[in-house]
C-alpha cells in the first residue's frame, strides 16, 4: 500500500494541532494524511475580514522539495486566485523552499488576503478593476459582499 | 506506492494537462464551467480517426466525474450521435466496461485515457466500417 507517512509530515501534522496558528487551522484527513482541510480567517482591517475561508491542500510525494499544492474551496474575489480556487503566490511556486512549511504557507495566504497584489494576477478580470484607481472602491466592495455571501461558518 | 493524489488535485492536473494541450492531439477536454470549484462536468471532443467510416468527424461528449473519481470511472455521454457497440444508441451513454483496456477501471486512467481508448475502439477493424448516423446530429 501507500509507502509510511515521512517525519517531517508527521512532526509538521502534529504542530498544526498542538500549536495552531491564531486564524488558521489544518487538519488531515482520515484516509489520507497528505490531505488537508484548511481553514482561513480574513486578516482584521482587510476586505475579507469576518469570513472564514475554507481550503485545501496536499503534500505530493516530492514534499519537501516541491510546494503543497492549495487552492481556495471558498469562492473569493481576489486579484491572485482564479476563479477554481487557485493561488498565485511567489512561494508557492518559484520562491519554495524545503525550509518553509505548511504553517508558514497558510501564514503567507493569509497575509495574500491581507495585501492583495494587482501586478501579479491570476484573476485578470479582478486584477483590473483593482488596478484603476477609480474602479477599486467598487472592487473592495465586491470583495466585501463576496465574503458576506460565501465565506460565512 | 506514492502518495494518494486527492480527487480535485488530481482533476487540477488533468485540467492543467488539457488547457496545455499536452495531451493526444485528436482528443481535447475541458471544464464545462470555468467556474465550477467542484469540477464536476466537462466536455470531451474525439477527431474520428483516419482510415474509418469516422474520418473527420468531430464527436462532442459529456464527461461527468462523480465524488468518487477516480476511484470509480466519470460517467461518459456521446452528444453528437454515433454508432458504436459502447454506446447506447438511445442516449448517447458510453459503457466503459465494453472499452477492452480499460474494462477494469484503474484509478490511473484519466478522462484522456477514456477519450483515447474510445477513439482507438472507433478505428478497430469490427468498428471501423460501421455505418454511422449523419454527420452533425446528436443524442
Amino acid at each position: 500500500m501507500t509507502a509510511p507517512l515521512p517525519k517531517r509530515i508527521i512532526k509538521e501534522t502534529e504542530r498544526l494541532q498542538s500549536e495552531p496558528v491564531p486564524g488558521i487551522s489544518a487538519s488531515p484527513h482520515d484516509d489520507n494524511a497528505r490531505y488537508f482541510d484548511v481553514m482561513v480567517e480574513g486578516p482584521g482591517g482587510s476586505c475579507y475580514e469576518g469570513g472564514v475561508f475554507s481550503l485545501e491542500l496536499f503534500l505530493p510525494d516530492d514534499y519537501p522539495m516541491c510546494p503543497p499544492r492549495i487552492r481556495f474551496l471558498t469562492r473569493i474575489y481576489h486579484p491572485n486566485i482564479d476563479r477554481l480556487g487557485r493561488i498565485c503566490l511567489d512561494v508557492l511556486k518559484n520562491n519554495w523552499s524545503p525550509a518553509l512549511q505548511i504553517r508558514t504557507i497558510l501564514l503567507s495566504i493569509q497575509a495574500l488576503l491581507g495585501a492583495p497584489n494587482p501586478d501579479d494576477p491570476l484573476n485578470e478580470a479582478v486584477a483590473k478593476q483593482w488596478k484603476a484607481r477609480e474602479n477599486q472602491p467598487e472592487a473592495i466592495k465586491t470583495a466585501r459582499e463576496w465574503t458576506r455571501l460565501y465565506a460565512n461558518k | 506506492m506514492g502518495a494518494k493524489v486527492p480527487r480535485n488535485f488530481r482533476l487540477l492536473e488533468e485540467l492543467e494537462k488539457g488547457e496545455k494541450g499536452l495531451g493526444a492531439e485528436a482528443c481535447s477536454y475541458g471544464l464545462d464551467e470555468g467556474d465550477d470549484l467542484l469540477m464536476t462536468n466537462w466536455n470531451g471532443t474525439i477527431l474520428g480517426p483516419p482510415h474509418s467510416n469516422h474520418e473527420n468527424r468531430i464527436y462532442s461528449l459529456k464527461i461527468h466525474c462523480g465524488p468518487s473519481y477516480p476511484d470509480s470511472p466519470p460517467s461518459v455521454t456521446f452528444i453528437s450521435k454515433v454508432n458504436l457497440p459502447c454506446v447506447d444508441p438511445r442516449n448517447g451513454n458510453v459503457d466503459l466496461s465494453k472499452l477492452p483496456s480499460i474494462a477494469t477501471w484503474k484509478r490511473d486512467f484519466t478522462m484522456e485515457t477514456i477519450l483515447i481508448e474510445i477513439r482507438r475502439f472507433m478505428a478497430a477493424p469490427a468498428n471501423k466500417k460501421t455505418a454511422q448516423p449523419a454527420e452533425g446530429t446528436n443524442f
